[in-house]
C-alpha cells in the first residue's frame, strides 16, 4: 500500500485524532493526535491490511521557539508487506509533554523512547524501566531542546564550553 | 537437609572488561554461573552527535558519521550521503554509484572479518582473529589506496567521492578477492567445523524470528533467525538492484535457527556473496565519469525531512533529517542497527551462563560507537 | 642421588670435615637450588617458546627486538615484572593474598622431587614416586582458592570457584589412565616404571612392526589411557580448551585478577612448571622416559631412515594440501640420519638413554599443549565437567578393565594360581 492509501484508511478508522497527511514529503507522514496513539499504533500493527510488525525508528524532534512543538515520529515498516508508513505526534506543552509508551507493541521503543526522554525530556507513561539511556539520570536539562542551556558544572566538574 | 541460604550477586561486567566490545557495562544478576538478568548500561561513548549534527553544515557531519560505527566508516558515510542527496534530489554519476558499492561491500567484508574473529575469540580461540585482522588488512590497504587513511576515510562524499581511485586500484582488488575465495575455506577448518566451537555456539542464545522483529534487530542477527531480509534486496537502494547476490538466512545447520553458530555464520557466508557483489562491480565499473562532477557547490537542501535507511554491516541504518533549508541541518537523527541489536540481549541471555553470555553478546556483533553515538 | 652426592662431596678433602648428615642436609639444598634454578630457566624458556610458537601458527613474528630473534624478551619482562610496583588491594586480604602464589609455587616445584631426569638422576628415588606427583601438584587447587578468595574480587572468586572444580574432577581420570600403566608396570617407582619400558618390540605385542616398548605402544587399552592423561592432564593445568579458572575473554584474568609484579609472576613460574611436571609424567609412564626409542646401532640407523621416509610423506602431504612447505623439519631429521649412517659413534649415543630423549619427549608433549592451545576454543564450565564425569571417567574406567583382560590375553598374568 502507498502511504496515500493507508492515510485515508487511518482517517477513516479514526476520524479526528488523525490531525492531517503530508504526501509530498519525501518520506510521508501523518500527524495523529499524542492521546490516539496508542490506539493507532495498534491498529497499525494488527491490521490484517497493514501489517507494520517492525518499528524502524522513534526520534524526538524539537521546532524550536515558545509556540514551536516538540514532537516525536514513528518510522513503521512492515517486513510481510514490504510497505512504510510514518506517525508523528506533536505537543503544544513544552513544559510536561507526556505520551502513552508503545513499549507492550514495539520492544524496539523500550530504548528510543528512554533515548527521547533523554534528549528532548517526553515523559512515556506505563514504561516498565523509564530513566535517561545515554546520559547520567541526574543530568540537568535535554540537550536537544532548542532551548537548551548547558549547565556549567557537572558534579563539580567543569563543562568544557563550545567556542 | 535445610536449604542453604543463598542469594542473587550483582556481577558489574565492564566498562572495563576484554569481552565487551568496547565500553559497555553490563549489570548481570547471577545465581552462580547462571545469568537471571542482564541490564546494559550504556552511554560511556556518547559523543553527542546529534547535538554536533545540529550545529555544523551538512558536509562536516560526514566525518561525524565515520566515527560512529568505526568498523563500517564507508558504510556510514554511504548511507548520510544518500539520506542529503534524496532530500536535494542529486542524480549521481554511475561511476560514483559503482565505486561506493565496491566500497561500501569492501567496508562489509572488513567489518564481518572483524565480527567473526572476535566471535572466535569470546569463546576461546585466539589464533582465527589473527587470521580475521590479516585479511582486513588488506582491504585497508585498498581503502588507503583510494583515501589515505585506513579507519576513518571521509571518503563518500555529499553527491560524490573526495577522490577518484588512483591507478592499479582495480587489478589489487581483483588480486584481494582471488585471494580471499582460499581464506574463507580457512575459516571453516579453524572455527566453523570445530566441535568445541559448535558446542559453545550452537543452540546458545536463540533468537526466535518474532522477536528479532519486535525488538527491531536487523542485518544479520535478523537473517539469522529465518528471516529473509537485506534492504540490500527488499528496497534496493543505489544500484543494488542491478547485481546478482544471494541474502544469507541462517538455517540452524548445527541447532536452532537463530542460534550464535547460525548469526556466525551468516556473516562468513555474507563475506562471500559480498566479494561477490564486488567481482560485478568491478566488471561493470565504467571507465569514465569524474566522481565530483555531481557535488554540489552549496549544499543547502530544500525545506523538509527525510528518512533514508541502509543496511549497515550491522544492520539497518536510518537516517532522518529535518531540513528548514538552512545549509545547517535542523535535526539529525542517527538509527543505529547496534542500539537495537543490543536491546534484545537480556530477552535471549538471561538463563544462560556468564560464558554464554560472552558468546551471546559477541555474536551480537556490537559497536558501541554507535550505539552510543 | 642424594647419598651418591654427599658421599661424592665427602671425598674431596676440603669438605671431608662434613659429617655425613651435614654433608647429606647440603646436598639436599644443592639439590633443591640446581630444581629452583631449573623451574626458573623452564619459565623463561616455554615463556618465549609459546610466544613464538604462537607467532608462528598466527602469521606473526612474535618477539624479535629483544636479543637475537628476541630470545631476551622474557629476561626483559621478568625484569619488569619483578621491578613492578607491590600491589596489594585495600580490602583484599593481606595474608593469604600474599601466601596464595608461594603455595601454588611450591606445589608445582616439589613435584620435580620425584621426577626422574635420567637413569641414576633422581633427586628423590621413592617407592610412591607416582602417587606422590600426582598428589602433590594437586595442592596447587588450595593456593588457588587461596588466592582467588583473598583478592575480595568476583571475578577472581569466580575463578578459583571453578579452577577448585575442576582440578578436583579432572584428579580422576587422570589417576585411572595412570593407573592402567600402572597394572601393567607393577609398580609405582617412577624409575621402575621408566626401566620396564626399554627395547624395542612388536607394535601393540602382535603386530610385527619394531617400535620400542613404550606403554604408549604396549595395547590399543594403554595408548588411548595415553591420550585420556594428555587430555585430562592439560584440564589440570589449565591450559585450552580448559582453561575456564582464568578465561582471558569471560573471567577478566580469573583468580589473577588482582595480582601484578613478582607475585603474577610466580603464577606464571608455576604454570610452566606445572606444564613441565605433566609433559615429563606424560614422557615418563607413556613414552619410555629416558629411554632411547633404538635398541642398538642398527637399530638406530634403520630407526632414523624410517623416520625420515615419514617425515618426507608427511611434507608431501603437506605441500599437496595446504600448498606451503617448510624444509626445516624434513631437513633436520634427514641431516641427522646421515650423520648417524656417516658415524656410527652418533647412531650409538642415539641408542643411549639418557637425558635428551626425556627432554625430546617431554618437549614434544609442551609443543603439543601449546598446539592445543592456540587452535582450539574454550569449553564452557558445564561442558567441561560433562567431559570429565560423563566422558573421561567411563571410558577410563572401562579402559582399565579393557588392559587386564589385554594382559591375561597376552599371558602376562593368568586367572588361576
Amino acid at each position: 500500500m502507498t502511504e496515500a492509501e493507508i492515510y485515508s484508511l487511518l482517517s477513516t478508522e479514526f476520524g479526528d485524532k488523525v490531525v492531517s497527511f503530508q504526501g509530498e514529503e519525501k518520506t510521508p507522514f501523518a500527524v495523529i493526535q499524542h492521546q490516539a496513539i496508542h490506539e493507532i499504533m495498534s491498529f497499525l500493527k494488527r491490521d490484517e491490511r497493514l501489517k507494520f510488525d517492525s518499528l524502524m525508528s522513534l526520534s524526538g524532534f524539537d521546532l524550536g521557539g515558545a509556540e514551536q512543538p516538540l514532537g516525536i515520529i514513528y518510522h513503521l515498516y512492515s517486513m510481510s508487506l514490504n510497505h512504510y508508513f510514518a506517525v508523528k505526534v506533536l505537543f503544544e506543552d513544552r513544559e510536561n509533554p507526556k505520551l502513552k509508551t508503545i513499549n507492550d507493541l514495539f520492544r524496539t521503543a523500550d530504548w528510543h523512547e528512554r533515548e527521547a526522554y533523554d534528549m528532548y525530556g517526553i515523559t512515556f507513561e506505563g514504561h516498565p524501566d523509564f530513566h535517561r539511556i545515554l546520559l547520567e539520570d541526574d543530568w540537568e536539562g535535554y540537550p536537544l531542546r532548542k532551548d537548551y542551556v548547558q549547565a556549567e558544572f557537572y558534579r563539580g566538574m567543569k563543562i568544557a564550553k563550545e567556542k | 537437609m535445610a536449604r542453604l541460604h543463598a542469594e542473587e550477586m550483582v556481577l558489574n561486567m565492564g566498562p572495563q572488561h576484554p569481552s565487551t566490545h568496547g565500553v559497555l557495562r553490563l549489570k548481570l544478576r547471577t545465581d552462580g554461573e547462571i545469568v537471571s538478568h542482564i541490564e546494559p548500561v550504556i552511554g560511556y561513548l556518547h559523543r553527542c552527535f546529534e547535538k554536533h549534527g545540529e550545529n555544523i553544515e551538512y558536509p562536516m557531519v560526514t566525518p561525524f558519521t565515520d566515527r560512529c560505527d568505526y568498523l563500517a566508516s564507508m558504510n556510514n558515510a554511504h548511507g548520510y550521503a544518500m539520506a542529503v542527496e534524496k532530500l536535494m534530489d542529486i542524480e549521481l554519476p554511475e561511476r560514483v554509484e559503482y565505486l561506493r558499492i565496491i566500497f561500501a561491500e569492501f567496508q562489509r567484508i572488513a567489518s564481518h572479518l572483524v565480527a567473526v574473529g572476535a566471535f572466535g575469540l569470546d569463546v576461546g580461540a585466539i589464533t582465527p582473529f589473527l587470521y580475521c585482522f590479516r585479511e582486513r588488512e588488506s582491504i585497508l590497504d585498498l581503502f588507503e589506496m583510494a583515501s589515505g587513511a585506513r579507519l576513518l576515510y571521509n571518503y563518500v562524499w555529499i553527491g560524490g567521492l573526495a577522490h577518484d581511485i588512483p591507478p592499479g586500484f582495480v587489478e589489487k582488488a581483483y588480486e584481494f578477492l582471488d585471494y580471499f575465495d582460499e581464506r574463507i575455506r580457512e575459516y571453516d577448518r579453524i572455527l566453523t567445523g570445530n566441535k568445541i566451537f559448535i558446542e559453545r555456539s550452537a543452540d546458545v542464545g536463540v533468537m526466535p524470528a518474532e522477536v528479532a522483529i519486535n525488538y527491531g534487530v536487523t542485518g544479520p542477527c535478523l537473517r539469522a533467525s529465518g528471516v529473509n531480509h537485506d534492504l540490500r534486496r527488499a528496497q534496493p537502494y543505489s544500484i543494488y538492484d542491478r547485481f546478482e547476490f544471494d541474502t544469507v538466512v541462517g538455517k540452524g545447520e548445527m541447532g536452532t535457527v537463530g542460534d550464535c553458530w547460525d548469526r556466525y555464520n551468516v556473516r562468513v557466508l555474507e563475506m562471500a556473496q559480498s566479494a561477490r557483489i564486488i567481482r560485478q562491480a568491478l566488471e561493470q565499473l565504467p571507465t569514465e565519469g569524474d566522481v565530483k562532477s555531481a557535488v554540489p557547490k552549496k549544499i543547502r537542501p530544500p525545506k523538509g525531512e527525510i528518512y533514508s535507511r541502509s543496511e549497515n554491516p550491522r544492520g539497518e541504518l536510518g537516517y532522518y533529517i529535518i531540513s528548514d533549508g538552512s545549509s545547517v541541518p535542523f535535526r539529525l537523527k542517527m538509527r543505529s542497527p547496534a542500539f537495537c541489536n543490543l536491546s534484545v540481549i537480556n530477552e535471549i541471555g538471561a538463563g544462560w551462563m556468564i560464558s554464554d553470555v560472552i558468546a551471546i553478546l559477541g555474536s551480537l556483533d556490537i559497536v558501541l560507537g554507535e550505539i552510543d553515538r | 642421588m642424594i647419598d651418591a652426592f654427599a658421599s661424592w662431596m665427602l671425598q674431596f678433602g676440603a669438605l671431608s670435615w662434613l659429617g655425613t648428615t651435614p654433608a647429606t642436609i647440603l646436598a639436599m639444598s644443592l639439590v633443591a637450588v640446581a630444581i629452583f634454578i631449573f623451574v626458573a630457566l623452564n619459565a623463561l624458556v616455554l615463556v618465549y617458546v609459546e610466544r613464538k610458537v604462537s607467532a608462528f601458527m598466527q602469521v606473526r613474528l612474535g618477539p624479535m627486538r629483544v636479543g637475537p630473534m628476541g630470545t631476551l624478551q622474557t629476561v626483559a619482562d621478568a625484569l619488569k615484572l619483578l621491578l613492578k610496583e607491590d600491589i596489594i588491594p585495600r580490602f583484599a586480604d593481606p595474608i593469604l593474598f600474599r601466601v596464595g602464589p608461594w603455595i601454588i609455587l611450591l606445589a608445582s616445584f616439589v613435584a620435580f622431587a620425584a621426577v626422574p631426569f635420567s637413569p641414576g638422576w633422581v633427586p628423590a628415588d621413592m617407592s610412591i614416586g607416582l602417587f606422590y606427583v600426582v598428589s602433590i601438584s594437586s595442592v596447587v587447587v588450595i593456593g588457588i582458592v587461596m588466592s582467588g578468595w583473598a583478592s575480595n574480587n568476583k571475578w577472581s572468586l569466580y575463578g578459583a570457584m571453578r579452577s577448585a572444580a575442576q582440578i578436583v574432577s579432572y584428579e580422576i581420570p587422570v589417576g585411572l589412565s595412570l593407573l592402567a600403566a600402572v597394572a601393567v608396570v607393577g609398580t609405582l617407582n617412577l624409575q621402575e616404571i621408566i626401566a620396564a619400558q626399554a627395547g624395542v618390540g612388536n607394535l601393540f605385542h602382535w603386530i610385527p612392526i619394531p617400535f620400542p616398548n613404550w606403554y604408549i605402544f604396549h595395547s590399543p587399552f594403554l595408548f588411548l589411557a595415553g591420550c585420556i592423561y594428555l587430555i585430562a592432564a592439560t584440564a589440570e593445568v589449565n591450559r585450552t580448551p580448559f582453561d575456564i579458572p582464568e578465561s582471558e575473554s569471560e573471567l577478566v584474568a580469573g583468580f589473577m585478577t588482582e595480582y601484578s609484579g613478582i607475585r603474577w609472576a610466580l603464577f606464571f613460574l608455576s604454570e610452566y612448571a606445572n606444564a613441565a611436571v605433566v609433559a615429563l609424567l606424560t614422557a615418563i609412564v607413556f613414552l619410555g622416559g629416558w629411554q632411547s626409542p633404538f635398541a642398538d646401532l642398527a637399530g638406530a640407523r634403520f630407526g632414523m631412515i624410517s623416520l625420515t621416509v615419514l617425515a618426507l610423506i608427511w611434507t608431501i602431504f603437506v605441500k599437496y594440501k595446504v600448498k606451503r612447505l617448510s624444509i626445516y623439519p624434513i631437513g633436520t631429521i634427514l641431516a641427522l640420519t646421515v650423520i648417524a649412517w656417516l658415524f656410527p659413534a652418533f647412531a650409538i649415543w642415539l641408542a643411549t638413554p639418557g637425558l635428551v630423549w626425556i627432554a625430546i619427549k617431554g618437549g614434544v608433549v609442551i609443543f603439543l599443549l601449546m598446539w592445543f592451545r592456540w587452535t582450539f576454543p574454550r569449553l564452557r564450565v558445564d561442558q567441561l565437567m560433562y567431559l570429565s564425569w560423563k566422558v573421561l571417567l567411563p571410558i577410563a574406567l572401562i579402559n582399565l578393565a579393557g588392559v587386564a583382560v589385554w594382559m591375561w590375553l597376552t599371558g602376562a598374568i593368568s586367572l588361576v594360581g
